[in-house]
């Protein structure tokens, strides 16, 4: 592709945006000297109080290093606890896209539709998905009863973004379309899709955090031996702080590190944009 | 009016929303590759028209034919230049002007040849790969322009298309929408309120009235290309045609602003 950037300043200077390796080099920086001075102030927190509740960063990663290598008390990994509580969050977050999406897109089209059920449906959206935990306890076992809550964590966020986004599809886009001979799938596909898709990823990201609170709180109850919530609970039973917090801080980082894999599929599907918002 | 049988579009209506008449007879003839102009005081039904001729609204009575066929725009190709901005986003200048060719399904290797070709028509050569908002106003508007020429369009609609760019941008892109009718024959229908822009582009003008719209005058404009906007007879067409125009408006209640502008 031969640009003739020099003939056309002012688009190229769009097109190519801020200097972007620098600015990156730059945050990254930032952001390792903000965790740098957390652990800092944490670590002489630590020294000042000297009490085995408030353990200090290095012996959280002496913890870290004991169960990554040699397993928790009952003998499962921290892989396994890891392992058993991303395969049930994305379970659950997967059903809660597959059915979020689709009736989002359902009633969005259709405004009657959502008009005449919201009785029935906006009810379910205040009630929080640990409230839940009780009946899917009666009724779910396994990897089903997690994915059911994570679903109800998740499915809300996603359809409600969904179904606004479908409003915002501009009239004029559709009668592009139209002139053409467009049907209506075609103008789901490439009228309705494109327009919605940045509040679907928007909804995901909000479902994503509403999911991990969910599965954690699940865990908690649940009667599974492995789960990051699960392996909470086992060692706050003991006092055993240290591997309390190795749990929490993966659950951030876990999340973290999904977010980003959000943002960084927003940043390629949206490039036509200004800016993904964060 | 005649019935010839060489008429490109031929239209013969009347449309009402419910009690309210909206056009009233409405009936012209547009020849091959002929480029008519539309003009009326506003809110007479111009857009109404031409979503009739797009096929995206039936008329209460009568009906608009193109080549003799009630107009489907999944079975004919029409274009149609909005007055808005129309480029879609999420499409770069390449990808926005294939849009009614991909509609058509055409082959992809086809889709690239015509687009290359349209993008060097209309002066975009370099921007293919720029998203819209990259890019000024005025080139949105000759993407929305590319687009409409790309397909082999039977029938080619223009709502104002130059009505939110300023004056210079809109000067040029008269020229160039000349140049491209000039180099890829079309049939044109142009809705404009600004009677010099009619004058200067068509090789017709008809003068809508309002509430209910009637032809009220179908003028062949015989001037030369380039149409020198300052000679004596474009002056004199351009004051017949205000006249017309400052009349139709008063009589609807309103004393035109914007026909009074363009003269």
């Amino acid at each position: 592709m031969n640009r003739t950037d020099s003939a056309v300043p002012e688009a190229a200077r769009a097109a190519a945006g801020p200097k972007p390796s620098a600015g990156r080099a730059r945050t990254v920086a930032c952001n390792l000297l903000a965790l740098g001075v957390v652990l800092l102030l944490w670590e002489l927190g630590a020294e000042k109080m000297a009490s085995p509740y408030f353990p200090a960063p290095l012996e959280i990663a002496a913890a870290f290093e004991r169960l990554a290598t040699q397993g928790d008390v009952l003998g499962n990994s921290l892989w396994d606890h890891m392992g058993a509580s991303v395969t049930r969050l994305l379970v659950g977050f997967a059903l809660g896209v597959a059915l979020g999406v689709p009736l989002g897109l359902l009633m969005g089209l259709y405004r009657g539709a959502y008009a005449n059920t919201r009785i029935v449906i906006e009810p379910f959206r205040f009630i929080p998905p640990i409230a839940w935990i009780p009946l899917a306890i009666i009724f779910f076992s396994g990897i089903g009863r997690y994915a059911f809550l994570i679903f109800l964590g998740a499915f809300f966020p996603i359809f409600t973004a969904t179904m606004v986004g479908v409003g915002r599809v501009e009239p004029i886009h559709r009668k592009v379309y139209q002139v053409y001979g467009a049907g209506k799938l075609q103008i789901l596909r490439r009228v309705v899709l494109p327009t919605v898709l940045p509040d679907i990823l928007g909804g995901m990201r909000v479902g994503l955090g509403t999911a991990w609170m969910t599965i954690v709180a699940a865990e908690l109850t649940g009667g599974e031996s492995v789960g990051l919530g699960r392996m909470m609970v086992n060692y706050s039973e003991l006092l055993r702080i240290p591997e309390v917090v190795v749990a929490m801080l993966l659950i951030g980082a876990l999340g973290f590190l999904f977010n980003e894999i959000l943002l960084l599929a927003e940043k390629y599907l949206f490039r036509w944009r200004w800016q993904v918002a964060l | 009016m005649d019935t010839k049988t060489d008429a490109m579009v031929r239209v013969r209506e009347s449309h009402r929303y419910g009690d309210f008449a909206v056009h009233e007879n409405i009936e012209f003839e547009v020849r091959e590759n002929e480029f008519v102009c539309v003009c009326g005081p506003s809110g007479c039904g111009k857009s109404t028209l031409l979503d009739i001729l797009a096929g995206l609204l039936r008329p209460t009575e009568g009906q608009a034919l193109i080549q003799g066929r009630p107009i489907d725009p999944a079975r004919q190709n029409i274009s149609f230049v909005f007055q808005e901005p129309s480029t879609l986003p999420w499409l770069n200048v390449r990808d926005n002007i294939a849009v009614g060719l991909r509609v058509k399904k055409r082959p992809e290797r086809e889709v690239r040849q015509i687009v290359d070709d349209i993008i060097e028509v209309v002066g975009l050569r370099g921007f293919e790969r720029h998203y819209p908002h990259q890019i000024s106003g005025g080139m949105k508007q000759r993407v929305a322009i590319a687009r409409a020429f790309a397909t082999d369009a039977d029938l080619v609609l223009m709502d104002e298309p130059f009505v939110s760019l300023d004056q210079p941008t809109r000067e040029r892109m008269q020229h160039e929408i000349l140049d491209i009718w000039q180099r890829r024959r079309r049939t044109i229908i142009f809705v404009t309120h600004n009677l010099e822009e009619a004058v200067f582009l068509g090789d017709r003008v008809i003068i809508l009235s309002s509430k209910p719209a009637r032809i009220r005058a179908d003028t062949r404009v015989a001037l030369q290309r380039p149409r020198d906007t300052l000679s004596a007879e474009f002056t004199a067409l351009r004051a017949q045609c205000a006249t017309l125009l400052n009349e139709l408006s008063r009589q609807a209640g309103h004393v035109a602003p914007e026909p009074a502008r363009a003269v």
